[in-house]
């Protein structure tokens, strides 16, 4: 029993110990001097910029602040930073936080960079930018009517600490404002209202502020943006964003006339016609299409830092209507690829700008890497979440690309931030696609190589099949030939040769290898009419002849080299025999020749 | 891990420029060996047929032509 109690206390203090480290208290010594709060409705979003003047009327110095959000501003809260007043405007680090005693708000809590001690102040600003907190009243317009919507928000600054003074601007797109909170003091003017100054507010004071105003701007949100990054280690990286567009404003009530739309001027003021999208600079072949085909109304302008697209729906978008297209282009690698030997490291944008204070509720970025990729991290500029991995399977690939998805909810414009992916690959391993090609043909060949081997015939043609086979010998035979005259030729240039020089041992040098040569084609040619003798009679009677006349030809170029070598040289000839002589065997030459080709010819 | 200061920036190993021109000229050899081996084949018959010459130029027209379908591939903007 008593072993229970003290292991229940244990257990106890440690669960304290547990909520004690996740969960901060309020510090009360923190007073805040100063907000200058300043509103911005100018378009669909909520952006804050609130400037804190904090004091620390303590004794100990403060790490920490914490900065709250209402209960309401929950879900449409999509961006929250923190940064100092001072010159440097240097970043502070902010985190989500829970706060003994308030389960139901939110809470962030801002680290400062240095601690601030007693007496002192400091001055910082935090910014939030909220998403869908502005709601259309009426819910249903028609064609003609403006749009108007209402913000529901506070009139004090939310603090979790006592505010001493404090102002609210708001800036409204137009100066159409229906209603609005009268909270004194307040004064309106032109398109701003003012609430404040207000003086010595408690912590989590609400007294509720209700706006009621025209807001015709792009009320567009991007349901779910797919954006895939595809990288070629070829030079080259492909980006392809598949977007859900949704009119999120005041629904259309009635038909759409668009007789009415191309007149007047005051007809559809709250519908989209075109927006721009900016694209990098380096962006090239852009193409903007959706399931039809090819959306022609867009126009490209390249600017000095960014590619700027205007892009024109098929159709005007009003509340309620939706529409879906593919925008594509590709960058070159150096722009947002860095290599050290096999490590790669690609630095891109998570999220790219699709139009001016957009909204994103679903982003899914997919980045392909090449095929053979491998320990793969990623580092996220804000928490996403990274589903798992899968593969990608494209051209020339075998057992897929690895495929990194990176999901995320409730983006906008300051969202638009570089992630860094590291991986690893074997830069060999880039012949791997050719090399599946260069395989892929070899293969088609072998197949043709083959299928030439095949026989398919049910009865053997005989007659045919002997007369292709002489032919082939006939064929062998004839290229021996060609090798017998190539020989003779070489002599011929010898002999002119030994005749204008009469070097006797040069000439002697080149022959030994000319007849060589010619012996061997001789032997071949015997041999092959060996072969051919009880095949065809006739055609080995042709060859026997043809070899007869070569024995002759042969002689003849003996005789020649003979006269050369006996007479010419020594000097025991005079000019004129000599001649007579020379042209007595080369007119024997020419006629055994004109024999040989002829039966050369009737062996073709 | 290296950080990304010392990094550089990663470039194709061939100029992206010059792919028109290597698809070209490679698939102009390739093409040619390919015709050589195909009349070749249709050609020759059984008796004068030469496995080793058939090897040799499939070999040769199957390098030429992948390679130049490769960059082929690359100079239409297929990214493999």
């Amino acid at each position: 029993m008593a072993r229970g109690i003290i292991r229940g206390f244990i257990i106890l203090l440690s669960v304290c110990c547990i909520v004690s480290a996740n969960s901060e208290t309020i510090n009360n010594d923190l007073v805040i001097k100063n907000v200058e709060r300043s509103i911005d409705l100018q378009s669909q979003l909520t952006k804050i910029v609130n400037k804190l003047t904090v004091e620390n009327t303590g004794k100990n110095p403060v790490k920490s602040l914490l900065f709250a959000i209402e209960q309401k501003h929950k879900d449409g809260l999509s961006y929250i930073a923190a940064q100092t007043r001072d010159t440097s405007r240097s970043a502070l680090k902010i985190s989500e936080t829970k706060v003994q005693n308030h389960p139901d708000k939110l809470f962030y809590k801002i680290e400062l960079k240095d601690a601030l001690s007693p007496g002192r102040s400091l001055a910082i600003e935090v910014e939030t930018v909220s998403s869908n907190e502005l709601v259309p009243h009426p819910k249903e317009i028609t064609q003609k009517e403006k749009q108007l919507v209402r913000y529901f928000g506070n009139v004090y600054f939310y603090s979790p600490y006592t505010v001493a003074k404090q102002t609210s601007v708001i800036t409204l797109p137009s100066r159409n404002v229906e209603n609005y909170t009268k909270f004194k003091p307040v004064v309106q003017s032109d398109s701003t209202i003012t609430y404040g100054p207000y003086e010595k507010v408690a912590p989590f004071s609400v007294e509720d502020l209700i706006l009621h105003f025209e807001n015709n701007n792009k009320f567009l949100t991007i349901k779910k943006l797919e954006r895939v990054i595809e990288i070629s280690h070829w030079g080259n990286i492909a980006i392809e964003e598949t977007i859900d567009l949704y009119h999120t404003g005041a629904l259309l009530k009635g038909s759409f006339s668009r007789y009415e739309y191309a007149r007047e001027s005051k007809s559809g003021q709250s519908s989209v016609q075109n927006f721009n999208t900016i694209l990098p600079a380096a962006a090239s072949d852009v193409y903007y299409r959706d399931e039809i085909g090819n959306i022609s109304t867009s126009h490209m302008r390249i600017r000095k830092d960014a590619v700027e697209l205007n892009l024109r729906p098929r159709f005007p978008l009003f509340g309620g209507w939706k529409t879906h297209y593919v925008i594509g282009y590709n960058v070159p690698s150096y722009e947002y690829l860095f290599n050290s030997g096999d490590e790669y490291l690609l630095r891109m944008r998570l999220l790219d700008h699709v139009f001016d204070d957009m909204v994103v509720e679903e982003l899914v970025t997919k980045i392909i890497l090449p095929e053979g990729s491998h320990s793969v991290k990623l580092n996220a500029p804000y928490s996403v979440t990274r589903l798992p991995d899968t593969l990608h399977y494209t051209y020339l690939d075998t057992k897929g690309r690895p495929v990194i998805t990176i999901t995320k909810n409730n983006l906008v414009e300051n969202h638009i931030q570089d992630f860094q992916l590291r991986y690893t690959f074997p830069r060999l391993l880039m012949l791997q696609e050719p090399l599946l090609v260069v395989i892929a043909l070899y293969l088609l060949f072998l197949l043709v190589i083959v299928y030439v081997r095949l026989d398919f015939s049910i009865n053997k043609d005989e007659v045919s099949e002997s007369k292709l086979r002489i032919a082939g010998r006939c064929e062998k035979i004839l290229a021996a030939q060609d090798r017998r005259v190539n020989s003779y030729n070489d002599l011929d240039d010898q002999l002119s040769e030994l005749k204008a020089n009469k070097n006797t041992n040069t000439f002697q040098a080149a022959v030994k290898s000319i007849n060589q040569e010619y012996k061997t084609a001789t032997n071949t040619i015997s041999e092959l009419s060996l072969k051919l003798k009880g095949e065809s009679g006739d055609v080995y009677e042709r060859i026997q002849e043809l070899q007869k006349l070569d024995k002759a030809l042969k002689e003849l170029y003996n005789q020649q080299q003979a006269l050369y070598f006996d007479k010419l040289i020594p000097g025991r000839i005079g000019r004129q025999p000599f001649v007579d002589a020379e042209s007595v065997i080369i007119k024997k030459k020419e006629e055994t020749v004109e024999k040989i080709n002829s039966i050369v010819k009737s062996l073709q | 891990m290296i950080e990304i200061e010392s990094m550089t920036r990663y470039v194709s190993p061939i100029n992206p420029a010059v792919f028109p021109h290597l698809a070209v000229v490679l698939l102009g050899i390739g093409i040619f060996f390919t015709a050589w081996f195909f009349v070749y084949e249709v050609t020759s018959t059984k008796f004068t047929r030469d496995i080793f010459k058939e090897l040799l130029v499939s070999l040769v027209a199957a390098i030429f032509s992948g390679f130049g379908v490769l960059f082929l591939l690359l100079w239409v903007g297929i990214y493999v």
